[in-house]
């Protein structure tokens, strides 16, 4: 058993390439040789992982990805469990599905990072793409559970159809963030953009750094949310993430919508000092 | 055995298991988490007629809460975890959800066994409460009027220790009190143990039973009280004419240990005789502390004594 297992990229690659089995749970039972013989595909093509990866390393839960992988998809898709960091940049669907572990981008992630994860938590220190913990395609839930860290910005329909869990945005969100949300806590330091929680049912959207109010959003009081509070203090202190205290102490205006929903979700708007 | 004068008795203290729950108030400053603290363990001295014992552990720092305000910890005891869930369902939704500012918080989460008083109380929103789950923990968000009472749904219940105690025995009454008072000072604060009763003293020490009347749970303590001196078989030396006595809760042995090892030895002031202890002859509780060996680690560990 060695400490970690290491995967690092033999050359730079010429085309995406689909990677589910770097799952850190499921390498926690393997050698070296069935690591690198585990399968990947380009396109339709199968191939294997130890074509494009040197493997070093066995049998243990913590994996380190080293080189350029920004075309690689789905690497920690769907892990239960274990420790996988990735050292630069990650391609699209990194965590989707992701059931337990933490998986780590040291870069930034592509588009639907954390798509449908039921639990675990995903920290990307750089910027997330389009739909970050949103639903896979044609499912009616988006992430149900887990956390979801990203240190910048993220892209479009962040947090899109979220059931539960946390999904924290260190800088601003593009449009349509939380959009229909079922539940669950969207926080987005930076600016949001256009239609915020649209047709959301339950569930909280709090923008600290701008937001347009939807018309179909109705005033209710401005206080001091204590479940924010909580939520922005613990991420402060689990993760390394710039939250000003004074967003944590502040006071936030609420909102009621979306109004052609139940109306139980919020949008909760802080209040410049 | 002798410490500064004041004789040790060669007893031992018998203690229970008890179920506790830690719970953690946190609010806009230090003194609304303390007055819901104040209410949350009033009238819980002993279980004999309160259903649970309960008073403040100590004062925390925004640093150690989970929202980083001010808060104050409380231990409350019962004697099984049904009861402790009960309890803490009435203290809290009367005391704490209803104090201005507050939020209530588990501290025990490392404990398996769990109660759920977050759930039950959250019907206090009638449908207009919502949950979040924070680091994996399901908190309720309840709207009231002055703006959002938030608690944590479940708590964990530890096994501790209840009834550790001792006795002062002093010349007349002013000694007894500084001595029990001195013994409070040197034990509030110290992690995982409490004193229940007011002021962490207790004047009515009680046997089990009544010699007298049937079906009574608990009566004075004959062999302790000074005015009963020629009339029962009294326990007390000649010069002794007040007893007090300190109760001490704790999360596990070691913590009373600790306490009242502190306790006693603030407590040997001039005008005290004796340190005692009450049991049951050691037929109804496994703990035991017996006095001198806990004042003799003391010594051991180079702590005055």
């Amino acid at each position: 058993m060695s400490d970690a297992v290491t995967l690092t990229l033999r050359a730079p690659l010429a085309e995406p390439i689909e990677a589910e089995c770097v799952r850190a749970d499921r390498f926690a039972a393997l050698d070296e040789r069935e690591i690198a013989a585990l399968p990947v595909w380009l396109g339709r093509r199968q191939a294997r992982l130890g074509d494009f990866f040197e493997v070093r390393g066995a049998r243990t839960a913590r994996v380190r990805i080293a080189g350029d992988v920004r075309r690689v998809d789905g690497l920690g898709a769907g892990m239960t469990g274990g420790e996988l960091v990735i050292d630069g940049d990650a391609g699209s669907r990194v965590a989707a599905g992701l059931t337990g572990g933490h998986v780590e981008v040291v870069g930034s992630a592509g588009d639907d990072a954390g798509m449908g994860m039921t639990g675990g938590t995903l920290y990307v220190r750089g910027r997330a793409g389009d739909r970050v913990g949103a639903a896979a395609p044609g499912a009616s839930k988006g992430m149900t559970g887990g956390e979801i860290v990203v240190r910048g910005s993220a892209g479009r329909d962040a947090g899109a159809r979220m059931r539960r869990g946390l999904l924290f945005v260190g800088g601003d969100a593009g449009d349509s963030v939380a959009r229909a949300t079922i539940a669950g806590t969207v926080i987005v330091l930076g600016r949001t953009g256009r239609n915020p929680a649209f047709a959301s049912k339950r569930g909280t959207l709090v923008a600290v750094g701008g937001v347009d109010i939807p018309v179909t959003y109705r005033f209710a009081c401005t206080y001091e949310p204590p479940h924010v509070r909580l939520a922005l203090t613990y991420l402060r202190g689990r993760y390394d993430v710039g939250i000003d205290r004074t967003f944590i102490t502040g006071r936030y205006r609420r909102f009621c919508g979306d109004a052609g929903e139940p109306g139980t979700g919020e949008i909760l708007e802080w209040l410049t000092e | 055995m002798y410490l500064r004068d004041v004789f040790l008795e060669d007893t031992f203290a018998e203690a229970f298991p008890m179920r506790v729950a830690r719970i953690v108030i946190t609010a806009v400053n230090a003194r609304w988490a303390r007055e819901a603290a104040l209410k949350l363990t009033g009238f819980a001295t002993s279980v004999i007629a309160c259903k649970c014992e309960a008073a403040i552990e100590r004062v925390l720092d925004s640093s150690e809460t989970p929202d980083g305000r001010p808060g104050t910890s409380v231990l409350l005891f019962a004697m099984d975890t049904e009861s402790l869930g009960k309890r803490l369902i009435e203290r809290v939704g009367q005391t704490v959800l209803t104090c201005p500012t507050t939020s209530c918080f588990d501290g025990l989460p490392a404990a398996e066994r769990r109660v759920t008083p977050g759930r039950a109380l959250r019907v206090f929103g009638d449908g207009f409460q919502a949950s979040k789950v924070v680091a994996g923990e399901r908190y309720w968000r309840i709207p009231v009027m002055e703006g959002e009472y938030l608690m944590q749904e479940s708590f964990g219940v530890a096994t501790g220790v209840g009834g550790g105690n001792f006795l002062i025995l002093a010349t007349d009454a002013e000694s007894a009190l500084a001595s029990a008072e001195a013994a409070v000072a040197a034990i509030e604060g110290m992690p995982g143990v409490i004193l229940p009763f007011p002021g962490g003293i207790a004047r009515s020490g009680s046997k089990v039973g009544s010699r007298r009347y049937k079906g009574l749970a608990a009566s004075t303590n004959d062999a302790y009280c000074p005015t009963l001196r020629p009339l029962t078989t009294s326990a007390l030396p000649p010069e002794v004419n007040s007893v007090l006595e300190l109760v001490l809760d704790g999360l596990d042995e070691d913590a009373i240990r600790r306490a009242m090892r502190a306790g006693i030895d603030a407590a040997c002031r001039p005008g005290v005789r004796a340190i005692s202890a009450g049991n049951y002859g050691g037929k109804l509780g496994p703990h035991h502390f017996y006095l001198r060996e806990i004042m003799g680690a003391a010594r051991e560990a180079g702590t005055p004594a």
